[in-house]
């Protein structure tokens, strides 16, 4: 795991490129303001915030981050396309229940982002992670074997999360 | 019946009074004296383009010293009364799940350097030093709700609160000091829209976010205690 420094470094970095966010503009006074707060929180919060510190920032990393922003858009749509058409079609084809399904991600942040990517993706909402065992509620159920179920819902995100999780 | 007549006779006195001062008042003339005074001159005389945050510290900083003591004091107020059944504490039964433990993690240095933009921003944006306290506190809950062993240290919350408390008074004794009224606006009024404008609003704001944020932490943090013995 990255050392202090490198911990402290990366927050910091996060923190001023969230308030470049806030405040949208670059002038000197706001640049030395979000530097000052973001060197402060920094301070306080790494250890919290981060464990690998700048080796977050691997360009392998940074890009397939920003493919998995789109890819996961992509899933999003089409996930609120099915879900629309359930919702819209007289006969109403929903399934709903409860799966057992086992991630392949092993780093606690992966999880979250697993956990997370299902639960915002329409028609699939996580009730719980322990360990490597997710409950997830699927509003049209297609397979109740954990093997196939894991394949179907968070295999999806994981095939694009591993590359830079891990 | 009689509880009837007599409803009716008060609605008829109610009614009178109200059509004889809506009467008194000429249609179509302009009331917000005072609300068009503030919008016209703020810029002009305080440098801030938020006009609300200009009436809040420098027009009626003192009633915003009030407030400050207000909350201060239902703080410990609230502190004092929990402060008999805070001994016997209660193992938790079941652990927070893995997405708000490690959620929580991510989110709590982006809510401080949020709850700090807002307070910086109040003399240019909407919010300031209340809201933008509350939203550091709001980060603190999240701990506090996710994570159940932590807890923030008492001494530095007090330490901190008391520093923004005394420096707001200190600001305002400067500008005693310099102009010959409490909390006068002893700095310049810069240029609108910067961030170093309008005086000493944003150091008073500073000061009520860092109170406020410590305040409501401490305040969070001794209700959470007392749920834990239920």
């Amino acid at each position: 795991m990255g050392s202090r420094l490198s911990k402290f470094l990366y927050t910091a970095l996060v923190m001023f490129l969230l308030w470049l966010l806030l405040t949208s503009s670059f002038n000197v006074q706001e640049l030395v303001a979000g530097a000052v707060i973001a060197i402060l929180v920094a301070a306080f919060t790494h250890e919290r915030f981060t464990k690998k510190g700048l080796a977050n920032l691997h360009p392998k990393r940074v890009v397939c981050m920003f493919i998995y922003f789109f890819y996961f858009f992509w899933q999003m749509i089409k996930a609120n396309i099915d879900v629309a058409w359930r919702v819209i079609h007289p006969k109403m084809p929903i399934n709903p229940g409860i799966v057992h399904v086992k991630t392949k991600m092993k780093s606690d942040f992966g999880k979250l982002m697993v956990a997370n990517s299902i639960t915002l993706t329409p028609g699939t909402l996580t009730l719980e992670v322990l360990g490597d065992d997710m409950l997830i509620h699927w509003i049209d159920v297609k397979a109740t074997d954990v093997e196939t179920a894991s394949k179907m819902i968070p295999g999806v995100f994981e095939k694009c999360l591993k590359e830079f999780m891990e | 019946m009689i509880r009837k007549l007599f409803v009716l006779f008060l609605l008829v006195i109610v009614g009178f009074f109200l059509a004889s001062v809506v009467v008194s008042v000429p249609f179509g003339a302009e009331k917000t004296i005072v609300g068009r005074y503030y919008l016209n001159n703020t810029i002009g005389e305080t440098g801030g383009v938020n006009a609300v945050t200009s009436i809040v510290v420098l027009y009626r900083g003192f009633d915003t010293l009030g407030e400050v003591t207000v909350l201060f004091l239902a703080a410990t107020g609230l502190a004092a009364i929990l402060a008999n059944t805070r001994e016997k504490r209660k193992k938790h039964k079941e652990k927070p799940s893995l997405i708000m433990r490690v959620g929580t993690d991510y989110l709590f240095p982006a809510a401080i350097v949020f709850g700090s933009y807002i307070f910086l921003h109040g003399h240019l944006t909407p919010g300031g030093g209340f809201p933008g306290g509350v939203v550091i506190a709001s980060g603190f809950l999240m701990l506090f709700l996710a994570q159940w062993h932590y807890k923030a240290d008492e001494l530095w919350l007090k330490v901190i609160e008391s520093l923004a408390g005394m420096t707001y008074v200190l600001i305002g004794l400067i500008g005693l000091w310099k102009l010959g009224t409490f909390l006068g606006n002893f700095l310049g009024k810069g240029t609108p829209n910067m961030l170093l404008s309008a005086g000493i609003i944003p150091l008073i704001y500073i000061v009520i976010g860092i109170k406020v944020g410590s305040e409501m932490t401490g305040l969070l943090q001794n209700l959470r205690e007392t749920t834990e013995n239920e």
